[in-house]
């Protein structure tokens, strides 16, 4: 990964189907067999994906709160796991202008708060997966975007890879997906100097609709983007992207639409469950039922997304998906299904 | 060492090289200079392991001209003193020799010049007869390794005579073959230099300078008649012999061998010159006498061949009847690649003797050929020059060819001489693009860093070893900086002139000798006249590749070092480090969907692949432990021995 062009061929292979092939997140992608892979069975809820639970969570915990974007729970989930060995390290993204991230690998509590919040740039988390689980042993998580945490499953799927990517013990045993709507491509810095002038960033937000704003805040002043003047810059790729929840994580994590301080959280493995609940028990996170009119407006949202690739005019752009005929016309028919 | 121990008369096997350096202590040489070099780099290795036994002074200098400069003083004082270099080091020297020839010298001087024909580890097949020739200096080209050590004895004599400098031209065959020599006594009496403030010592300028000009054509005069009476010239064959060979250096024992192959003792004459300039004209006259038929047989260039045609042009006025000329200009002496390039052989005189002369001759049976296709050819597949397993180059060159992907657009990568020459290769990911002389890389990249005026828009980088830094680099990076040229100078610091045998050079912390010398650093000169000077281990790939890229995105001179000592510098030195293996049970073998990245792409020798397991392999005998595949194998299946 280049900062700023995206995957790079340093060194053509010549196989029509060798790693980069095997592992990109847009390159062919079987929903159908990844369900199989990771779940065990096929997707029910084709909007959200496969999934145990639904709620909403925020970290309890002031020093994760006092900084966190919305509700905290990654970072909580993650020092929790940290704290009671279930992993010993993360592979997180860190943030200088809280706008684009560098991949790093927290080992402890203080580590991952010095990850909270957002960025906006796409990080190259799995180069730096792909590079810590080489050099060493040991239980790894890894927080990422959709197409990270595909990339990542897709990996642990194919039949060639390493041993120390598969989802087992002492292996990238906990997968920790963020939603995910679009990245920005770094020319996007132009237009926050511009607006910003020479001040120091120091968050960065894009308040859940309907707010379609892109938000700036420097020590002096908050500045709104209008968010249409952003969209200009968001990666292509991200116009192809089926996969708003992160559906192929053991757990997804996002914000609550029109309620400060919360997160949405997805379910989705028994490994995603039981960290949970753990982190919950030991007095890390407050876990409360998501209400329905907020349910049902997530779907709508990650339908309306799902449609928009399916209708893709560009046949070859959208190829790299393959989901059934059946999912597919209930994605197009399914009307407020939740 | 046969060299500085043998006793006089004793007969000993030396090296051509070597030979000259023997030569040199028989003739009590006292200030020896040079810069390393194929195939003349051993002259002044051999003087250096002798020099504290017998009270020379010895160095490599930081490049050819300084030491031809630096041993013009020498003998301007009255002291012998010998400079050695290859041949594009006597291009590096010329300017001071155009002007020493005509300043003369008090001590008997000697430029020796290893021409390498067939260019095996050089640029060009220069022929540096030319040089004498142009400088109008006594030339000296010995044939066998006897007359190497002979021929050096004698040029400090002669030069010291003439009061003008000596040429003696080697070339790879004969600098690098082994032969019987029969020694000498080397001189051991003390000298005194003396140079007076009273002394001009110049080659003038106006008036001064054409009356030095007119005092080295004497010299030149005295020269020729000293050299009809050489023993370095001889005549083997019929008195009246009507075919004649004339031959000089390697040509000699080849000519030799090719008459008596095709029996033609008796007809052919051949005349052997080791004193090419001036050309004895009396000696040659007495042989284009007898000779209605004459075939040149030399190394490159058709030096003889030109000259003898010019003699024989003026010895017609004296009634010389006109001479058949055979040689280059007719073709009939070509190497692989025509007439004038490669190396003399055998074959090339036989080749010669039988198209002039019609005769057939079939060293071997005609099938020979396809039977050694058919037995061994199969067993040795041709292999492309490779870097050593365990070359900082390979990781720069992977860095900087991993920084152009990321650029994604053409850049222009100017290469330079040394071990890293070989980056035009695979070995190097071809990334270089240009190569010619030392210190070329750098000015090049002046001149495609100064032409986005003319639409030529592309970051440039160029290319360059330490050594070669301090031999030719600074002119170009100052007037890079001068001229506000876009460039981003890597300079490939393995501490050490690796690819001439190692010597030392300024940056090392020692001298020719070995001994403890100040520390010239490449970067403190780089900082005082680049802002943007940076420091990085070629080994640690991200950082390196980050620094080439970020460099390459922006305008303006910078310079970057990728500093990892060579591990030949030391030796095994690398046994102390951890072992590196490959985990076979991890290892995908030909399942690995990078298509076996780490021998395939990275091409170290260390890298094997064991055909029985179809895994890859380390072979242990020649990996130095650089643990770079670990880092680049995508299983991670490659491993450092973990130590305790």
């Amino acid at each position: 990964m280049v900062k700023g062009k995206g995957a790079v061929i340093v060194e053509a292979c010549g196989l029509s189907e060798g790693n980069c092939y095997d592992f990109c997140p847009r390159t062919r992608l079987d929903v159908p067999a990844l369900d199989q892979f990771v779940f065990g069975s096929q997707r029910k809820d084709v909007a959200l994906g496969s999934n145990i639970s639904v709620m909403k969570a925020r970290t309890v915990d002031s020093e994760i709160g006092g900084v966190a974007q919305y509700g905290g729970v990654v970072s909580a989930l993650v020092a929790y796991a940290l704290d009671v060995g279930k992993i010993d390290a993360a592979v997180l993204a860190k943030s200088e202008d809280r706008i684009s991230g560098e991949p790093t690998v927290a080992r402890n509590r203080k580590e991952v708060l010095e990850c909270v919040g957002s960025t906006y740039l796409a990080c190259p988390t799995v180069s730096k997966v792909w590079e810590v689980t080489k050099r060493e042993k040991g239980r790894f998580c890894v927080v990422g975007t959709p197409c990270q945490i595909t990339a990542i499953r897709k990996m642990q799927s194919s039949p060639n890879v390493r041993t120390s990517l598969k989802s087992q013990e002492d292996k990238v045993s906990l997968l920790i997906g963020l939603f995910c709507t679009w990245a920005l491509s770094p020319d996007v810095y132009s237009l926050i100097s511009e607006t910003v002038g020479g001040a120091r960033v120091l968050k960065v937000d894009v308040p859940p609709p309907p707010a379609n704003i892109f938000v700036v805040h420097t020590e002096d002043k908050v500045f709104e983007i209008p968010l249409d003047k952003v969209r200009r810059f968001i990666v292509p790729s991200c116009n192809v992207c089926f996969d708003m929840t992160n559906e192929f994580s053991d757990i997804s994590v996002g914000a609550v639409e029109g309620e400060k301080g919360w997160n949405t959280v997805i379910v989705r493995t028994n490994t995603g469950q039981e960290l949970l609940q753990a982190a919950h028990d030991a007095g890390f996170l407050e876990v409360r039922p998501l209400e329905p009119e907020r349910l049902n407006h997530l779907c709508e949202a990650s339908l309306t997304r799902k449609r928009r690739v399916l209708a893709e005019k560009d046949s070859e752009k959208v190829s790299y998906l393959l989901t059934t005929d059946e999912d597919k016309s209930r994605i197009i028919g399914e009307q407020e299904a939740h | 060492m046969h060299v500085t121990n043998a006793e006089s008369k004793k007969r000993v096997l030396l090296m051509g090289d070597e030979a000259i350096a023997r030569g040199a202590l028989e003739a009590g040489v006292n200030f020896c200079t040079g810069y390393p070099g194929n195939p003349a780099s051993e002259i002044i290795d051999t003087l250096a392991k002798a020099a504290e036994k017998f009270g020379v002074y010895v160095e490599w200098s930081v490049n050819e001209i300084v030491a031809l400069e630096a041993a013009g003083a020498a003998a301007a004082s009255g002291l012998r003193a010998l400079t050695a270099m290859k041949n594009l080091g006597a291009d590096v020297c010329s300017d001071f020799l155009m002007t020493v020839n005509l300043s003369g010298t008090k001590g008997g001087f000697v430029l020796v010049t290893g021409d390498d024909p067939l260019a095996h580890s050089t640029t060009t097949e220069l022929d540096t007869r030319n040089y004498a020739r142009l400088a109008d200096i006594p030339l000296l080209e010995p044939a066998t390794v006897q007359e190497a050590k002979d021929m050096t004895k004698f040029a400090f004599d002669f030069s010291e005579e003439l009061g003008l400098i000596c040429m003696l031209r080697m070339v790879t065959r004969l600098s690098h073959s082994r032969g019987v020599v029969t020694l000498g006594p080397v001189q051991t009496q003390k000298k005194t230099a003396e140079f007076s403030s009273q002394e001009m010592w110049t080659s003038g300028s106006s008036s001064i300078t054409c009356m030095l000009h007119s005092v080295l054509h004497e010299k030149m005069r005295n020269a020729e008649s000293k050299f009809e009476e050489s023993e370095f010239n001889k005549y083997v064959g019929r008195e009246d012999a009507e075919f004649l060979i004339m031959t000089s250096g390697t040509g000699w024992l080849y000519s030799l061998e090719a008459v008596k192959l095709l029996n033609l003792q008796n007809d052919v004459g051949i005349l052997k010159l080791g004193t090419t300039w001036p050309l004895p004209t009396k000696l040659l006259t007495t042989h284009l006498k007898h000779a209605k038929e004459v075939l040149f047989i030399e190394e490159t260039d058709p030096f003889l061949e030109q000259n003898v045609k010019i003699a024989a042009a003026e010895l017609l006025v004296d009634g010389i009847a006109p001479v058949k000329f055979y040689g280059q200009k007719s073709n009939h002496v070509r190497g692989e690649f025509g007439a004038g390039t490669g190396e003399l052989s055998v074959d090339t005189v036989v080749k010669a003797l039988m198209g002039i002369r019609k005769i057939e001759y079939s060293p071997r049976k005609s099938c020979y050929a396809e039977k050694v296709q058919e037995t061994v050819g199969s067993y040795l597949p041709p292999r492309s020059m490779s870097f050593c397993a365990g070359c900082p180059h390979r990781a720069s060159f992977w860095s900087i060819y991993k920084a152009i992907k990321w650029h994604g657009q053409e850049v222009i990568v100017a290469g330079d001489i040394g071990c890293y020459s070989l980056g035009l290769l695979p070995t190097g990911f071809s990334v270089e693009k240009t190569l010619h002389c030392m210190g070329a890389g750098l000015g090049v990249a002046n001149g495609f860093g100064n032409m986005k005026r003319f639409g030529l828009d592309k970051p440039v980088i160029a290319v360059a070893g330490d050594s070669t830094f301090y031999h030719a680099c600074l002119p170009a990076l100052i007037n890079a900086k001068w001229n506000k040229a876009n460039i981003s100078f890597v300079i490939l610091d393995n501490n050490t002139t690796a690819m001439t045998g190692h010597q030392p050079h300024p940056g090392t912390g020692v001298n020719a000798l070995g001994d403890s010398s100040p520390r010239v650093h490449i970067e403190d000169i780089c900082k005082s006249i680049v802002s943007d000077v940076r420091v990085v281990d070629p080994f640690e790939l991200q950082n390196a590749t980050q620094n080439v890229y970020e460099m390459i995105q922006t305008e303006g001179l910078k310079v970057l070092i990728l500093r990892h000592e060579c591990p030949l510098n030391e030796p095994r030195g690398w046994q102390e480090k951890p072992a590196v293996y490959v985990d076979q049970e991890k290892c995908v073998g030909d399942e690995c969907g990078c298509v076996r990245f780490c021998s395939r792409v990275f091409k170290c020798p260390g890298m094997t692949w064991d055909y029985v397991k179809r895994k890859a392999r380390i072979d242990e005998s020649i990996c130095t432990r650089c643990r770079l595949c670990a880092d680049i194998c995508p299983q991670g299946a490659i491993k450092v021995e973990e130590t305790t």
